[in-house]
């Protein structure tokens, strides 16, 4: 219910014109279709009576050729009006997720650890599509229905339709709630067996070779039967409860279709409808208690979608900082300074980054290596302002790196590992880096990263689509466009975060001598994980548990540091 | 119409015994319009209630049975698609292992993940829904129509023209519909995808400066999307459109026939009462075909691929050939050893012949795309040779997917996978029985005690998926553990250090270098200082042993191992 007012509740109110329209057309389908057996059933009662003149007949005639035809109209507008409102609310969603996405950017990968985090919001997104057209919106319609019909039965007996209301509260209150109970009781096992066994199989997709050398395949797949076993039980349970719900709900719908043919009859003796309406009455039951039918079935869906609103939910919270971007021109040097700088994450006993003190005069090429937690990367986000110092401070120009917010990027590059690369052209691609680039600009920085000529071979040039078939980009290529924009985007630092990890040795050297060449005149600070390229570098540090352990430059440490003599003889084969 | 779908196992009994249930249900459905017309009938003329209530209560009976029927079908149906789901989810993993690690990541090993779990419940859907539709839309509307004549042949006719009209529009709204969608595919793929790209690319978005003004992008991709499946939309309802026109259409053309036609009193209250509520019945089943095709192709899909992994070819499995343990006395000779690219023409490794004895270190080298991953693929058994002999000791072995070799391996990759359990657990991976003291000895031979030490729950630490996530340079450790736990006399390994950083890979080798003691090793690197340690070196170029010897040897050879040992000193000095 919280994710409901959250989530839910002010898009309804936003958008309840198209809504309300929506479920009008509903309402009119469920109307058109009852009241075309309505009018049939006493078309025909009528006409048995032998009228002399057909004209009697003309409206009843007229009514039934209209709801025969208007029903299918009805539906046809509800479903695109249905559609066109709720695709405007994902729309709403999609940029509500986004903001909510956008200041945590650097972190997420930290907060979420677990696989592909942003494809399932994603995804969740899109399956809220159905808590409107599968669940709202027939619940909506099925309630008025069902009001509707007590009050128009009401007004020939109150009793009877006291009665009939109380019938039909058992398919409009009863089923559904008790649906929603058995299914949320089953839904918790199901969850849990489903992700272990999903966690099963990624074990044995994965880590197929551990189970093939190690003969243990028959392990595998019996373990796997024996939990499969489990869903199965559960899916089947469902299944068959929905059947025999199906069934008890048609029995109902018949005994209720009895008692209306049985109090009609006794009306018309009485004299309370004539005997024309006895069909009529009787037959129109059972299209009316099919436009509520799906009210279960709405309702049992409700699980499904709170699954989805708790995981958008929970990016939600999560502290942010962010400072307000302040205005920097677009300045040709940089000066970066660390001073003492510390930092302790929350919670933990230790620093990350400990006392660090270090100056990068623009132009200079300084290298940053260290074994994993060695506070590399806590360097790199305090360099980013996205985190503040506990104690100390990293300054770019004299201005706290935290005090830039985004506009630190307009004096800072990063190519990491994985640049993304959207799904768009290339020239896409690179215009990202300066939407004002000319034509000749682009051209000029693919020519600097060499890739000029692959480009050029390609039938659509520039113009190739990142992930057409065909036209894959290798990683030397991919690394290459990113370098590419941020060529264009021309700021006076550039951070090299591991862009070479995962290529071979031969790409590898060709690509970090094509960076250098295209970066000499930027500050570069090159994290790397061996020693290539040292001899390019004006200044080495080695950092350890949070501390620089040595630092100098490759002359300088071959000559007075034992590890790095031994590390480079390593390296050097 | 789906034609494998006859090939399932016991679909054809399935089909029949729902089809006798269909024709039983068909003849229900006439029998409560026939009892409920006269019913109604009766009450219009004034019968007392009394009177008619045994007529109700028959209507009551049929009308039971027939959902009776429905439900039995239904339940029929769901058991049958279960059955089958069960096999092929079972045949699907039989195949993984056959298939080996690069058989399945060619399929994508997520999307292998997706087909086994929720592709294996869409196929199950798609058969529990599609086999009782298909059978009542083909039964019901035929038998109901022949009665239907038997009364009255005009409404017969009314009914018989329609379904063809109807039949015939949906396939012309539906090809329409496909042609439009078809034509705008691309952008529409495109724009559906801008989201989910905008959120897995947001990290690059912002370090470009980009991340703030892109929300604007989204809200106005968002609209074209929007438009653009509006546009869809129109055309594919439709199809449901025809469906629910032309069948509500007709129920009321039969029912003003019936009315003009009671004035002239050719045709009584009764038989006309009863025509009005057949005719719905008439269209229902294909109706509620309609409003689940679409659901259910997904299903029908998944059928597909996983019959396209199962036809696949995968490696042979002899599980019954003895061979020795692997000892300082023992000896291995291939001769001619290739194996074809499953892509094209070309080979991957081609006629190899080499010789090893005893417990020698050999160091496996080459450009990359020289198949030295595929080499140790083949030693390893996880990929099949296309051809070349083996001799164990002089033993002829068929291939190396014996299981009695790949009991005496173990194999260390680049990643090795870290399975979701404790540290203690993942060590003992290979042998589950291993003792306390043992494992003890290979976490500090490995390495880990430092690490281990520092976790909160020590060895019962939960790691792999939802668990503490570990580095590269740890992963290699709980690996090495693992065979030093298992003490099997043949070693593999694919570029294990290749992406550790400088100073880990110096402390793996170190911990490494005496574990390969007393061991048959092969070692595929491109990290060229492993090959001072190695007795034998074999250089791999374009899939073709080209050298084989020790470092000395190869480096006073000057051929084509100096090459690569001069191409990595100048790679360095860029």
């Amino acid at each position: 219910m919280k994710h409901f007012n959250t989530y839910i509740k002010p898009y309804l109110r936003q958008y309840y014109r198209s809504i309300s329209l929506a479920v009008f057309f509903g309402l009119l389908t469920v109307l058109a279709s009852s009241m075309l057996t309505f009018t049939s059933g006493y078309l025909i009662s009528s006409a048995s009576l032998m009228p002399y003149n057909i004209l009697m007949l003309y409206v009843p005639i007229v009514l039934v050729r209209t709801f025969g035809i208007s029903q299918a109209v009805t539906r046809y507008i509800e479903r695109l009006i249905g559609h066109n409102a709720v695709l405007k609310i994902l729309s709403d969603m999609r940029v509500w997720l986004y903001r909510m996405l956008e200041p945590q950017a650097l972190f997420i990968r930290e907060r979420f650890q677990t696989g592909d985090l942003l494809g399932t919001l994603a995804d969740d997104i899109e399956h809220l599509q159905d808590l409107y057209i599968r669940t709202i919106f027939p619940t909506i319609v099925a309630l008025c229905l069902f009001a509707g019909s007590i009050i128009s039965l009401s007004l020939f007996d109150w009793k009877f339709a006291l009665w009939i209301g109380f019938c039909l509260s058992l398919i409009v209150v009863v089923y559904p709630v008790w649906s929603l109970f058995i299914l949320k009781k089953r839904q918790l096992k199901q969850k849990e067996v489903q992700s272990r066994l999903y966690s099963n199989l990624t074990d044995a997709v994965f880590g197929l070779t551990d189970w093939i050398i190690s003969g243990r395949e028959k392990d595998f797949i019996n373990g796997f039967h024996r939990e499969r076993e489990e869903i199965f039980e559960v899916d089947r349970r469902l299944r068959y409860w929905n059947q025999s719900r199906e069934l008890q709900l048609r029995i109902l719908s018949g005994l209720i279709l009895i008692m209306m043919a049985i109090w009609s009859g006794f009306e018309a003796q009485a004299g309370g409808i004539a005997p024309t309406y006895i069909a009529a009455f009787t037959l129109v039951t059972l299209p009316i208690i099919e436009g509520l039918l799906p009210i279960s079935h709405a309702i049992e869906r409700i699980p499904a979608y709170q699954e989805s609103l708790r995981r958008v939910g929970n990016i939600e919270r999560g502290d942010r900082h962010e400072a307000k971007p302040i205005e920097v021109g677009k300045s040709n040097a940089a000066n970066l300074v660390a001073d003492h700088l510390t930092y302790r994450y929350a919670g933990s006993q230790e620093d990350a980054l400990h006392q660090m003190s270090l100056s990068i005069p623009q132009g200079h090429k300084f290298a940053l290596l260290g074994k994993s937690g060695a506070g590399k990367s806590t360097f790199l986000q305090l360099l980013l302002g996205a985190l503040v110092p506990t104690s100390g401070k990293v300054e770019l120009n004299g201005q706290p790196c935290h005090c830039y917010g985004d506009a630190i990027f307009e004096q800072i590059s990063v190519l990491n590992q994985k640049p993304y690369l959207f799904a768009t052209t290339v020239e896409n691609n690179i215009r990202l880096g300066n939407q004002t680039a000319t034509r000749e600009e682009i051209e000029r920085v693919v020519k600097q990263v060499k890739l000029d000529q692959y480009i050029n071979s390609l039938p659509l040039g520039l113009a190739t689509q990142m992930e057409e078939t065909g036209a894959r980009f290798s990683g030397g290529e991919r690394q290459r466009i990113a370098l590419a924009r941020i060529l264009l985007k021309n700021t006076p630092v550039v951070i090299l975060d591991e862009p070479t990890v995962g290529l071979d040795p031969q790409t590898e050297a060709d690509l970090i001598e094509t960076i250098f060449e295209a970066l000499k005149d930027k500050t570069v600070i090159w994290i790397t994980h061996h020693l290539m390229g040292m001899e390019k570098m004006d200044k080495i540090v080695f950092m350890e548990k949070g501390k620089v352990a040595i630092e100098g430059s490759h002359e300088e440490l071959l000559e007075t540091s034992e590890r790095y003599q031994r590390l480079y003889e390593l390296d050097h084969g | 119409m789906d034609k494998q779908l006859l090939r399932y196992e016991g679909s054809k009994k399935t089909m029949f015994i729902i089809g006798l249930l269909t024709v039983f249900q068909s003849v229900f459905i006439i029998l409560h319009a026939v009892f409920l017309s006269t019913a109604l009938t009766k009450l219009f003329k004034g019968a007392a209630v009394n009177a008619v209530l045994p007529l109700l209560l028959g209507f009551g009976g049929f009308f039971f049975l027939r959902h009776l029927l429905q439900w039995a079908k239904e339940r029929m149906a769901y058991r049958f698609a279960e059955t089958t789901a069960l096999s092929y989810q079972t045949l699907l993993l039989e195949k993984l292992f056959r298939l080996g690690p690069r058989g399945v990541g060619r399929h994508g090993s997520g999307s292998v993940i997706t087909l086994c779990l929720e592709g294996i419940t869409n196929l199950r859907t798609y058969l529990e829904l599609f086999i009782p539709r298909a059978v009542s839309m083909i039964c019901t509307p035929i038998i109901l129509l022949v009665y239907v004549f038997t009364v009255d042949a005009l409404s017969g006719v009314v009914l018989l023209v329609t379904m063809p009209i109807m039949i015939a529009f949906l396939i012309l709204l539906g090809l329409l519909a496909q042609k439009k969608i078809d034509a705008q595919m691309d952008s529409y793929r495109l724009l559906s995808s801008h989201f989910v790209d905008s959120l897995r690319g947001l990290v690059t978005l912002k370090f470009l400066g980009k991340s703030k003004s892109h929300e604007h992008a989204i809200r106005a991709v968002s609209e074209r999307y929007r438009m653009a499946t509006n546009r869809t939309l129109r055309l594919a309802f439709l199809s449901t459109f025809a469906l629910d026109f032309f069948s509500s259409l007709s129920v009321a053309v039969v029912a003003v026939e019936l009315g003009l036609r009671l004035i002239d009193g050719k045709i009584g209250l009764e038989s006309a009462l009863m025509l009005l509520i057949l005719a719905p019945e008439y269209f229902l089943p294909i109706r509620s075909f309609g409003n689940d095709y679409h659901a259910t192709m997904d299903g029908k899909d998944a059928g597909d691929k996983i019959r396209k992994i199962l036809s696949q070819e995968d490696r042979k499995l002899i599980n019954t050939q003895p061979l020795p343990r692997w000892n300082e006395a023992s000896c291995l000779a291939v001769r001619g050893l290739s194996k074809a690219s499953t892509e094209d023409e070309s080979f991957i490794v081609k006629n190899s012949d080499f010789e090893v004895k005893g417990f020698q270190k050999i160091g496996i080298v080459g450009k990359s795309g020289a198949g030295k991953s595929t080499f140790i693929d083949l030693l390893a058994g996880l990929r099949d040779k296309s051809s070349g002999t083996i001799l164990f000791d002089g033993i002829e072995v068929e291939s190396f997917t014996v299981d009695e070799w790949q009991r005496q391996l173990s194999y260390i990759p680049q990643h090795p996978y870290i399975f979701s359990g404790t540290i203690a657990e993942n060590i003992r991976w290979y042998a589950q029985h291993s003792s306390k003291e043992d494992l003890l000895l290979a976490v500090e031979r490995a390495g880990l005690s430092e690490l281990v030490k520092s976790l909160p729950n020590g060895l019962d630490e939960k790691i792999g998926q939802g668990g503490r996530s570990l580095s590269g340079g740890e992963e290699q450790r709980i690996a090495l553990a693992r065979t030093i736990l298992q003490e099997r006399p043949i070693m593999l390994f694919d570029e294990p250090t290749a992406h550790l950083d400088i100073e880990t890979e110096y402390e793996i080798k170190e911990l490494l270098l005496p574990l390969l003691e007393r061991k048959l090793v092969f070692f595929a690197t491109h990290r060229l200082h492993w090959m001072k340690e190695m007795d034998l070196i074999f250089v791999l170029q374009e899939g073709q042993l080209v050298e084989c010897g020790s470092h000395e040897e190869l480096l006073a050879k000057k051929g084509h191992y100096f090459e690569l040992i001069s191409a990595a000193k100048g790679g360095r000095g860029v």
